[in-house]
């Protein structure tokens, strides 16, 4: 520990602690703009300069660490003067007028920062250099007139995201934002995680859709999570007057720290799908507004060998109520992500994937059969930004995957199964003697390359890499895994063995496939025979295979919350919430139980999905519980769950 | 004790900053009860007493010949110069325009402007003023109290003309700092 003083309070900090997060610690606030809790200190904008005694200049608190017995001061006349000096030159190096500015009024840390010095006027007037707005990307605007150049976003797009789309270009107060070489932001290789426009301090980086709808303080914010896939994202559902404004990233959230993908972000916003708002009963071939009376009833009148289907985009509670009233239901995945992880955890008695933070500390990937950058972008995110530290990365898919373009090594199977080319690996290991797993290391690498085509070379360079490294993971796909069977979770256990990592991280299909699958809602169905089949879509957007194969079914009920080809189709529909119109829990790839929350209030003919499958089990006759979390560990399953 | 005199005029603005000090309501009754409200652009005096004034304030930025002339006025008139809303603070809207020259400002408003028909011309009088960069008074006249605001809320003015008819100099900070 380190004793130091600042402004008078004597306090006790770890080594190694900056001189801003000491006098946080101690209560004592010193303004920022480059600065940001997320992301690695920077030293860019010298605002927090504080004086330190002994020291020849003022010093950047933010950059400074401290050492024993050191004097801090943060409120100086010399300091106060220092910071609005500071603020005098940025604001006189573009176009910061406030009244035309969508962040004025408190959501502008440039503007907030100079009323905190008290400034009621710019001592320097601006130089009236001018930049073009890039209004050519989908969902914000770059505005560089509004922009400090405390390189927040650059920072945020290469060492939160691993994207390294956004730099500068020129020098000095001449520098401006660009996408990759300059091209617009549009054309660029920009993600749209929109990471950049959360972390702008001021006006540079605006959103298209919330810019001017609401200020921080005329909005609601609501606490929830993302359910766009299995990692479950926390995030802020801005409101205003039951609309949503924007979605936001949690900053403190341990899991995702503020990160989120465009499907997280945007896509929500974005979303013009028509909305159901009543119930529609097929009458004389049309479908029909109808009550829920006369809709749950026609549903009833059908429940004798009815098949049904359910999302796994549904809250636990949902598809608990589900499970009850369908036995032999299951979910729209059919457990392709979860079925055999569960049977091999039951088989060896214990959960064996691991959670996504191991991802920060590892030094080597193994990414097995799964297009991170397309499905599980924010995991995706974890591994690209871990690659500037000289992270290996290996990647096994026979399919396009956007990540192969970054890997070291690249496993590309022609032909046989993914469990080939981790017997592949596991050989090469022991004949690197990285790994004293008995096996005829010759015989079994010979054969993996006759069985996928890749090279003995290119095992052995994986296997280098991921035998030598300290602290290796695993991601990978069970649905790729399951091709061939059982024995392909076997092989992946033996290889992280071999390789002596805990870093197992099974990535799911959708929000609550691991519910789904402790609810036992993960065998594969058949439609064929049933007379009748209920599908509860809830918010999910029905697949070209799922219409396909509910064709011709004599009668299909589908709740869902949006107009699709499936509902079109369907004998009764039943209108239910999205995920922001309703409370549920949801389990995510990590096993850990997280909630949604309503933040805004849907139609008045609207229920949520738990509601309508309540009131389902009611016109059928079926009494429910709601021991939906007791539920949940009532099974081992492959991922420890926190419920 | 005589009243001090207060007068004000207006410059390269929207005449906004005035309507708020009109908000100001019932209170301009106690305004005029601690101050001798002079010359301002909505009274019958329209120019500053020759003699002097205590306290001037200019709404707007100066964007040509015959706003310098008001603010060296004014500011030759008074003892306290008030630049009211971020017009005369920091040059505000009108000064948008510096990012372009006066020649393209002008030709887009009196030529090239949807409302104009094909006559429009930028106007030649040798008479008139001389356009040039629109600037924030201070870049003109030394200013001695700031009020920004886009318009300043009439709590703010009435806070600050109350503050300097009563012989104190008016601190905004806190709620009554806005740039808007």
């Amino acid at each position: 520990m380190v004793h130091l003083k600042i402004d008078d309070k004597t306090i006790e900090v770890p080594e190694g602690t900056t001189v801003l997060n000491a006098a946080k610690m101690a209560g004592i606030a010193i303004p920022t703009l480059c600065d940001h809790p997320n992301l690695a200190p920077y030293g860019g904008c010298r605002l927090c300069v504080v004086e330190v005694e002994g020291a020849r200049t003022l010093q950047p608190a933010c950059t400074l660490p401290v050492f024993n017995n050191m004097v801090v001061r943060t409120a100086t006349e010399k300091v106060r003067g220092a910071r609005k000096f500071v603020l005098t030159l940025i604001f006189s190096e573009r176009n910061h007028f406030c009244p035309y500015c969508q962040v004025s009024g408190g959501d502008c840390e440039l503007q907030n920062a100079a009323y905190g010095e008290g400034m009621t006027h710019w001592p320097l007037q601006p130089n009236w250099q001018s930049y073009a707005v890039d209004a050519s990307h989908p969902y914000f605007i770059l505005d560089n007139n509004r922009c400090i150049l405390c390189r927040r976003c650059v920072r945020a797009c290469a060492e939160m995201v691993g994207n390294n789309t956004l730099g500068f270009e020129e020098r000095g107060a001449r520098s401006f934002l660009v996408a990759d070489y300059g091209v617009p932001m549009g054309e660029s290789t920009c993600i749209s995680c929109g990471t950049c426009v959360q972390i702008c301090p001021t006006g540079a980086l605006i959103d298209r859709q919330s810019a001017y709808h609401g200020r921080e303080t005329q909005v609601d914010r609501v606490d929830s999570i993302c359910t766009g896939c299995s990692v479950g994202c926390n995030l802020e559902i801005l409101t205003r007057d039951n609309n949503l404004v924007r979605i936001e990233g949690k900053w403190e959230a341990a899991l995702n720290g503020g990160l989120l993908c465009e499907i997280g972000r945007f896509q929500p916003i974005e979303d013009t799908t028509e909305r159901l708002s009543t119930p529609l009963v097929r009458k004389n071939g049309a479908l029909k507004a109808a009550t829920w009376d006369e809709a749950l009833k026609a549903i009833a009148d059908h429940s004798a060998g009815l098949a049904a289907l359910a999302s796994t985009h549904l809250s636990a509670e949902a598809l608990y109520a589900f499970k009850q009233i369908f036995d032999g239901g299951s979910s729209l995945e059919e457990g392709a992500f979860t079925a055999l992880g569960a049977a091999f955890a039951e088989e060896i008695g214990k959960s064996f994937e691991s959670n996504l933070s191991a991802l920060n500390s590892a030094d080597c990937f193994l990414v097995l059969g799964e297009n991170l950058v397309k499905d599980h972008q924010v995991a995706g995110f974890f591994v690209k930004r871990a690659l500037v530290k000289n992270t290996g990365l290996v990647v096994v898919d026979g399919a396009e995957n956007a990540l192969t373009e970054l890997a070291d090594v690249v496993l590309k199977p022609g032909k046989g199964s993914d469990v080939d080319v981790l017997n592949g690996l596991l050989a090469a290991l022991v004949k690197l003697g990285l790994s004293k797993a008995g096996l005829d290391a010759e015989k079994v690498l010979t054969a993996a390359v006759e069985k996928t085509g890749i090279s003995a070379d290119t095992f052995l360079d994986a296997a280098r890499l991921l035998g030598t490294a300290s602290a290796p993971a695993i991601l990978f796909n069970e649905a790729g895994l399951a091709k061939a069977g059982k024995v392909g979770f076997k092989a992946l256990s033996d290889l992280a063995q071999a390789i002596a990592t805990p870093a197992v991280i099974g990535l799911k299909g959708g929000a609550n496939s691991v519910a789904a699958s402790q609810y036992h809602l993960d065998k594969p169905i058949s439609i064929e025979g049933h007379k009748a089949v209920f599908v509860a879509l809830g918010d999910e957007k029905p697949s070209q295979r799922l219409i396909q194969r509910l064709e011709g079914v004599s009668f299909l009920a589908v709740q869902s919350a949006y107009a699709s080809q499936l509902t079109a189709k369907a004998d009764v529909v039943l209108p239910v919430a999205n995920w922001m119109e309703q409370d549920g829990h949801y389990v995510n790839l990590e096993g850990k139980l997280q909630a949604a929350r309503k933040a805004i209030v849907p139609a008045e003919d609207v229920r949520t999905n738990e509601e309508a499958l309540k009131a389902l089990a009611a016109a059928m006759g079926v009494s429910l519980n709601d021991d939906w979390k007791a539920a949940l560990t009532r099974r081992v399953s492959a991922v420890a769950i926190e419920a | 004790m005589t009243k001090p005199k207060v007068a004000s005029d207006w410059m390269c603005g929207c005449a906004g900053c005035h309507m708020s000090l009109l908000d100001m309501d019932e209170r301009l009754v106690a305004v005029c009860q601690l101050a001798d409200l002079r010359a301002t652009p909505i009274t019958d005096l329209k120019e500053p007493d020759e003699s002097g004034v205590d306290v001037g304030v200019l709404e707007g930025g100066i964007n040509n010949t015959s706003n310098e002339e008001v603010a060296h006025r004014m500011r030759k008139r008074c003892k306290t110069l008030v630049a009211l809303g971020d017009c005369a603070v920091f040059g505000g809207v009108p000064a948008m325009r510096n990012f372009f020259t006066v020649e393209e400002a002008m030709r887009r408003a009196y030529v090239e402007a949807e409302s104009n028909d094909a006559s429009g011309q930028i106007p030649n009088d040798p008479e008139l003023c001389v356009q040039g960069t629109v600037r924030a008074v201070h870049e003109v006249v030394p200013v001695d109290i700031f009020v920004p605001g886009c318009p300043p809320d009439a709590d703010v003015i009435f806070y600050v003309l109350s503050e300097l008819a009563q012989g104190r100099k008016p601190v905004l900070e806190g709620d009554k700092l806005h740039w808007h």
